[in-house]
């Protein structure tokens, strides 16, 4: 008690300097807890983008499938799979893959027509909540399909718009039909704004004159389940019920995004880290030359016989107690700030839209909040500034007491 | 510890090296302290009387001879003994007053009783009767910057006498103030060593604090020169 009272005490010989010290901590928790939140926010968008609207956690194709994409390649028995998976809880839902040329007007280009049951896929994805104007498929309108943002752009069509599209059916015959645009969606990922078409199962089937099978079984891991349990339960689900298929885990599908995504976590403290260093640099100067000023009263101290651990300690304290002032402050100035990008989010304009490792960045980028928002800067602070006190700590427990006695 | 000397050294010598030559502030010297002495060691400057108390007080080690305080050898000790031979046994009144500027009166004469694990409440009751003796009863809340000279000086004999130490070591104890206030704090130390059997040990060049020594060492060149009993 004594000790914490002398070390605050300490603080306050030249509160000017404290200030400062405890300012620019404040300031660094603050930007870096929001600089968390933000990231947190963007990884999450990323994260949510891929797994919940375009790939599920787990993927099923017909073997081959993902190396030589073929309206051929699929899987045989899709239902006899989802009836397997449904009595395993998971949530799934087939889409069938074929390209096409889409044209309306003068404008044509290939795109991916994706053919789906409306009800279903909403099990396992949220495009149809990913909107930016129309409305999503509805099984009783066949000629009803949704366009990816870019494309809609490259055609120059919108809502109420028709659209072409030619491909080669399944029986050699020519597939072409005529479509009219009930919605397009917002900026999702690189692949679905520039060429997916979004359409009901049975005007695929017809399309493509494909009476049976799946490309493609998207697969939800449940809420907290480990995603290497959950590929192991499909895989039994998948063997029991269907032959000649793969299960492959979004991360297998997608390796770079996955890396990417795990090292940003990573990004986001190495730069909290160099933020930090700085502001421990300005630490370690303010607390040499807070021990520098007191050699002499360290050397009473240990001339009276007070330890050189007590010595230590006093010191130590000192940081401590600024840390706790910055920590308390900017925890408390990071709380508006936080409900702010959080329910409200930065308006970012123009960059709405930018792919980044193809998926789009939203318009309105929002942070999150979760225990690591505020402990990962809080944690390194607390380190850095352990790591930046220990010295002058060192040196003035270590201090000889006659020499510092008679230190001018 | 009734038995023998308090103090006692022998053939003690103390050589500092500065760059390629060598000081020798003490040498050979030997000299024994009794409990309850009063005893002022003066001399030139550089004679060797601080570097004399700073061995004595544990604060440096000696280059040759033995130091033994209370029966206890002190080059003996390790750095963690002698820091608790220290606090337990020696108090320390410096020149400079050396009183720790955020504490007030209370807390720093309370410091080296807090060190020792003392309780509160015993705490409480020696320091406030020690600021009493000393002439410092309602000051005990001021800092420091709030006394004068000699007030902090009484501070600084409060703290050293708190553990009932074996000896102070008083290093020019009256050297930062005027001679009323330096003849205030010899009578208080004199009282001190008379009533409670405190035995001091100063360095001074301090003609006042000679004339009320019932001892003093003369040193001359590191070695006691002259030793005069009154």
């Amino acid at each position: 008690m004594k000790l914490l009272r002398m070390a605050w005490r300490n603080l306050w010989r030249n509160g000017r300097r404290t200030l400062v010290t405890v300012g620019a901590m404040t300031l660094a928790l603050w930007a870096m807890v929001l600089y968390t939140s933000l990231m947190q926010g963007m990884l999450g968008s990323m994260e949510s983008t891929l797994l919940d609207v375009e790939l599920g956690e787990i993927q099923i194709h017909a073997d081959g499938y993902r190396e030589r994409p073929s309206i051929w390649e699929r899987i045989e028995d899709p239902e006899a799979l989802l009836e397997a998976l449904d009595e395993t809880g998971l949530r799934s839902s087939a889409r069938l893959l074929g390209g096409a040329l889409v044209a309306s007007g003068e404008a044509s280009t290939g795109a991916l027509l994706k053919g789906l049951r409306p009800e279903r896929d909403a099990r396992v994805s949220d495009v149809h909540e990913r909107l930016d104007r129309g409305e999503w498929l509805d099984p009783a309108d066949g000629s009803g399909v949704v366009l990816g943002y870019r494309l809609a752009r490259t055609l120059g069509v919108d809502v109420g718009d028709e659209l072409v599209a030619l491909s080669q059916a399944t029986d050699g015959s020519m597939a072409n039909d005529l479509f009219q645009v009930r919605g397009v969606l917002q900026s999702l990922s690189e692949d679905t704004d520039r060429g997916t078409v979004f359409l009901v199962e049975d005007a695929f089937r017809s399309f493509f004159a494909l009476e049976d099978g799946a490309h493609q079984v998207i697969v939800r891991s449940g809420e907290g389940q480990e995603l290497l349990a959950a590929t192991g339960v499909v895989e039994e689900a998948a063997a029991a019920s269907v032959s000649g298929v793969e299960v492959r885990t979004w991360r297998d599908l997608l390796p770079g995004i996955a890396n990417v995504l795990d090292s940003a976590q990573a990004a986001v403290q190495v730069v909290a880290f160099i933020v930090y260093v700085v502001i421990a640099i300005m630490i370690l100067n303010a607390m040499l030359m807070a021990v520098f000023e007191r050699i002499r009263e360290f050397g009473v101290l240990k001339a009276i016989g007070v330890s050189p651990r007590r010595v230590l300690a006093l010191i130590l304290t000192e940081g401590a107690l600024q840390a706790a002032l910055a920590i308390a402050v900017g925890l408390l100035a990071s709380l508006p700030t936080l409900w702010f990008v959080v329910s409200r989010g930065i308006d970012v304009g123009q960059l709405g839209g930018t792919a980044i490792m193809g998926v789009s960045m939203d318009r309105i980028w929002t942070g999150a909040v979760s225990p690591v928002t505020i402990a990962g800067p809080v944690f390194i602070l607390l380190f850095i500034v352990g790591l930046a006190v220990l010295f002058p700590a060192v040196k003035a427990a270590r201090i000889s007491p006659v020499e510092a006695i008679h230190h001018q | 510890m009734g038995e023998g000397p308090v103090i006692s050294l022998r053939d003690v010598s103390k050589v500092y090296r500065q760059g390629s030559v060598d000081i020798h502030a003490l040498r050979d010297l030997s000299m024994d302290v009794e409990a309850s002495e009063f005893t002022v060691i003066c001399g030139p400057s550089g004679s060797g009387k601080t570097t004399m108390l700073n061995l004595i007080g544990a604060l440096d080690a000696a280059t040759s001879g033995s130091i033994v305080l209370e029966g206890r050898e002190l080059g003996g000790l390790n750095k963690k003994e002698l820091s608790e031979l220290r606090r337990d046994r020696i108090g320390f009144v410096f020149q400079a007053y050396n009183l720790m500027p955020v504490l007030t009166a209370y807390e720093n004469a309370e410091m080296v009783l807090w060190v020792q694990g003392v309780d509160g409440k015993t705490r409480r009751e020696r320091v406030m009767g020690l600021l009493e003796q000393v002439g410092l009863k309602g000051m005990e809340d001021r800092r420091p910057s709030e006394l004068s000279g000699g007030q902090q000086q009484r501070v600084a004999i409060a703290r050293a006498i708190a553990s009932n130490p074996a000896v102070v070591l008083a290093d020019e104890p009256t050297a930062n103030v005027d001679s009323e206030t330096a003849e205030t704090l010899l009578g208080l130390m004199e009282e001190l060593n008379r009533e409670q059997g405190v035995t001091f040990l100063f360095s001074t060049h301090d003609p006042q604090v000679m004339e009320r020594a019932r001892r003093v060492v003369r040193l001359v060149d590191g070695n006691v020169a002259s030793d005069e009993r009154r």
